[in-house]
């Protein structure tokens, strides 16, 4: 996003702080906290998270009108806010609607030091005393993950994972965790399978923190074995253009999520036009309105009908995938989400409710 | 025997060729009074503008012809010899020949200029035109004459025929757009002045219709040159002279928003509405106008974000749609819409006490609308610019001259019907974008429909 700015005239600069092992392997845990989960962190370790924001601010040559820190890990960098002067927006790029109390207290005392504070979703803030503002997150649609390919490229990637193209293909693409249900996936597939012959294709990783992903990897695997149309690819990081290929080549794309951050592998489906099914959690709900970009489910038997809805009756589903394009063009990429951070520095400089430039 | 004696002795051999001179030179000047007479009625009968000319490009070459003829049939009877007399009907006729291309030349040019200068023509048209009937007498008087005196003219027709092929071929273009020029010129279908859009996409004001080319000047100032070859290929709008001008002109504006985040939500319809009560407007601007702005390439456009939650989220189908078919054109201000919504939820739960909760994740969010609006470029001072502007400009900034101004910024109108009202003065067309219900349209329809009302009043 850096060098897009840069090109629309701005003096836009990335600063990385810079930490041991210790210092990440802290802020892994606030990062786990505020997502909710219980982890007990120690006077020393928050000690350490500000020594550490401490000694950057003193390497780091910050400089400019507006200073946009990303994420907890360099919240406290805000302490030099007087020295320096300017704004100061904070962004959030997770969900801390329901976090670990102490950590959360820790962090607010940072946070409302900020101007502003830039969230995905509304449903990911949390109550504070200075704005707050809606900037969802985008896709970039010339990225490998995003961009066109040709059906030589679509076709040899189903080729190297022994996909036959005769059959309609459902995706997921998602890592092999709990929250993004895959075994109620297998089962919504079933359902299909007794009215309509087609394929499921599970693409995905392993999320390397979570000793308990390689046990869903196996019991997945252990439950797709009988089934020859079912697919279960373990993708390798990196590998964006596969997983382009295999959304491509996908005739309806699901994701069953049993809890979501953002989601925005519901945007680079609808990118590219696909009718997608996916659950109402999280920041899905603003990529899919129900019945006009695609549809939401809630169990495995909504889902398995909206899938049956979709694979019966094409031109219903290429309509949404349609609409579902257009509304990611609109509101999905990364000129819009620029041109609204943008607007967020403007509003940090005017309080009031319609600003006349 | 002197001469004087020869003559009176063979008197005859004078006096016939001079009387057969004198009678025809008497009987061929009354031919030309008659015919400039009878030539002179029907001038004034058909009022037709070339008769001066046809009378000054011929007086003096008709005299001139009838004297050569005189002088060629008193030769004819007289006592020279045929050898002398072959001699002096070549030099008549020669002579005869020139006085014809004279006369040709003379009306060929008084009658381009006339009809050239009356179509506008640039001098320089005029000039060109008059070489070329000019070079073309002469040519064709030179090859009689020759053709006169015996010399084989073939070889010299077919060089200057293949010259002028060969001409032709070169300038084919310049000379396809000559003819076009003419066509348009004496049809009458363009002139300086007007407004014209063509097939290919060039529009713009006429402000030099040459014999080569047509200039155009755009809007923005830009000069387009067509070549008139290419116009008579192309369908062309002519939408005639400019149109009233405005006392002053429209400045158009643009609006981009942002949402910010009230940490206000609902869970239940009662949540809903007491917050609601109390919301500022900004916050129930957005919720009636997000989704039409997120989702303005649907058509028909879905409804506002209550009727949508209150559907998805509570799973109230009966509620929805009576909130879905709220008519949000028909209120002025932000505060009464919103006590319509109010009112619309109160009077259900007042039927219905409905406690059905949004499941955790769904529930409704309060988000303020922050309105950054900057201006744009673009300027109208008619309603043909306006049309044009309107034909380019953002869908943001239809969205602030149209819904924003209306009931954010309480106008009660839209900006467009305002201009035209007061500033053209043309209150019907004001009164029929007014009359629009810009909600019933996705944004693009808007603004075709808004295009097709005004290019109807244009016409």
């Amino acid at each position: 996003m850096v060098p897009l700015m840069v090109q629309l005239g701005l003096d836009a600069r990335w600063n990385v702080i810079k930490g041991n092992d210790e210092f990440f392997a802290v802020t892994k845990k606030f990062h786990n906290a505020l997502h909710g989960r219980e982890e007990a962190i120690t006077r020393d370790e928050y000690a350490l998270f500000l020594e550490v924001n401490r000694k950057n601010l003193d390497e780091m040559k910050l400089h400019g009108d507006i200073m946009f820190i990303h994420d907890p890990q360099p919240v406290a960098l805000v302490e030099k806010r007087g020295e320096l002067g300017g704004k100061w927006a904070w962004r959030c790029h997770i969900d801390v609607s329901n976090p670990q109390a102490e950590v959360w207290e820790f962090l607010r005392k940072f946070v409302i030091k900020y101007d502003g504070a830039a969230f995905s979703a509304p449903s990911f803030a949390q109550t504070i005393p200075i704005r707050q503002f809606m900037v969802s997150p985008s896709i970039d649609p010339l990225s490998d993950k995003n961009r066109e390919l040709p059906q030589e490229t679509i076709d040899s990637v189903l080729a190297k994972y022994n996909i036959p193209a005769d059959k309609p293909i459902i995706t997921q693409v998602s890592r092999f965790d709990r929250l993004k249900d895959p075994v109620g996936v297998i089962q919504a597939f079933d359902l299909v399978k007794k009215s309509i012959d087609c394929q499921l294709v599970m693409a995905g990783g392993t999320a390397t923190d979570d000793p308990e992903s390689e046990v869903v990897l196996k019991e997945v695997r252990e439950r797709a074995e009988a089934n020859p149309d079912i697919h279960i690819l373990l993708i390798p990081p990196g590998s964006d253009i596969e997983i382009n290929a295999l959304q491509r080549a996908s005739t309806v794309i699901l994701q069953k999520s049993i809890k979501e951050g953002f989601g925005l592998t519901v945007s680079e489906a609808l990118w590219k036009a696909k009718p997608v099914v996916a659950s109402a959690v999280g920041g899905i709900t603003l990529q899919v309105k129900n019945k006009f970009t695609g549809l939401l489910s809630h169990g495995i038997e909504g889902t398995a009908y909206d899938l049956k809805q979709l694979l019966s009756n094409p031109e219903y589903a290429k309509w949404l995938g349609e609409n579902g394009r257009e509304h990611v063009r609109q509101n999905f990429l990364i000129t819009r989400h620029i041109k609204e951070y943008l607007l967020m520095f403007l509003a940090l400089y005017h309080p009031e409710e319609t600003i006349y430039l | 025997m002197s001469l004087i004696d020869a003559i009176v002795q063979r008197w005859q051999v004078v006096v016939v060729p001079a009387a057969v001179f004198v009678a025809f030179l008497l009987f061929a000047l009354w031919l030309r009074r008659l015919a400039y007479r009878a030539m002179e009625r029907w001038a004034k009968q058909t009022q037709w503008e070339g008769h001066s000319i046809l009378v000054a490009a011929t007086r003096l070459p008709s005299l001139l012809a009838s004297l050569i003829i005189a002088v060629l049939l008193a030769l004819e009877v007289s006592i020279l010899a045929d050898g002398g007399k072959a001699l002096a009907a070549r030099v008549s006729w020669s002579l005869f020949a020139l006085m014809v291309a004279l006369a040709a030349l003379g009306l060929a040019r008084g009658l381009l200029r006339l009809y050239l200068e009356r179509f506008n023509a640039s001098p320089r048209v005029v000039s060109l035109s008059s070489n070329i009937a000019t070079v073309t007498a002469i040519v064709v008087s030179l090859l009689t004459i020759l053709e006169l005196w015996g010399v084989p003219t073939g070889p010299v027709a077919l060089l200057i025929g293949i010259g002028a092929l060969a001409l032709l071929f070169a300038f084919r273009d310049a000379m396809s757009s000559l003819f076009a020029w003419f066509h348009l010129s004496a049809s009458g279908k363009i002139k300086v002045g007007d407004y014209i859009k063509v097939e290919s996409g060039e529009e713009g004001y006429v402000t030099e219709f040459g014999w080569r080319a047509t200039e155009l000047e755009g809007l923005d100032g830009s000069t387009v040159i067509i070549p008139n070859h290419k116009l008579t290929q192309s369908r062309i709008s002519n939408y005639g002279r400019p149109l009233k001008q405005a006392a002053e002109p429209f400045r158009f504006y643009s609006r981009l928003h942002l949402k910010e985040l009230t940490n206000l939500k609902a869970r239940t319809l009662r949540d809903l509405v007491a917050t609601l009560k109390t919301a500022p407007d900004a916050v129930v601007y957005y919720h009636t106008h997000n989704f039409l702005e997120e989702h303005h390439y649907l058509t028909p456009e879905p409804a506002n974000d209550f009727a949508v939650w209150v559907t998805d989220a509570l799973g109230n189908e009966a509620l929805g749609e009576r909130l879905a078919s709220l008519d949000t054109f028909e209120f002025s201000t932000l505060a009464l819409l919103r006590d319509r919504v109010v009112d619309i939820i109160e009077e259900y739960l007042a039927r219905n006490p409905d406690s059905r909760e949004a499941l955790p994740g769904r529930e409704f969010h309060f988000i303020r609308s922050v309105s950054i609006v900057l201006p744009l470029q673009y300027v109208a001072h008619d309603l043909r610019e306006f049309v044009e502007v309107l034909r380019n400009v953002s869908v943001g900034s239809l969205f602030f001259h149209v819904f924003e101004s209306r009931l954010r910024i309480g106008k009660g109108f839209n900006d467009f019907s305002v201009w035209i009202e007061e500033s053209l003065g043309e209150p019907e067309l004001a009164a029929a974008i007014a009359q629009l219900d810009p909600y019933n349209y996705s944004l693009e329809g808007l603004r075709s429909s808004l295009i097709q009302l005004i290019e109807k009043h244009v016409k």
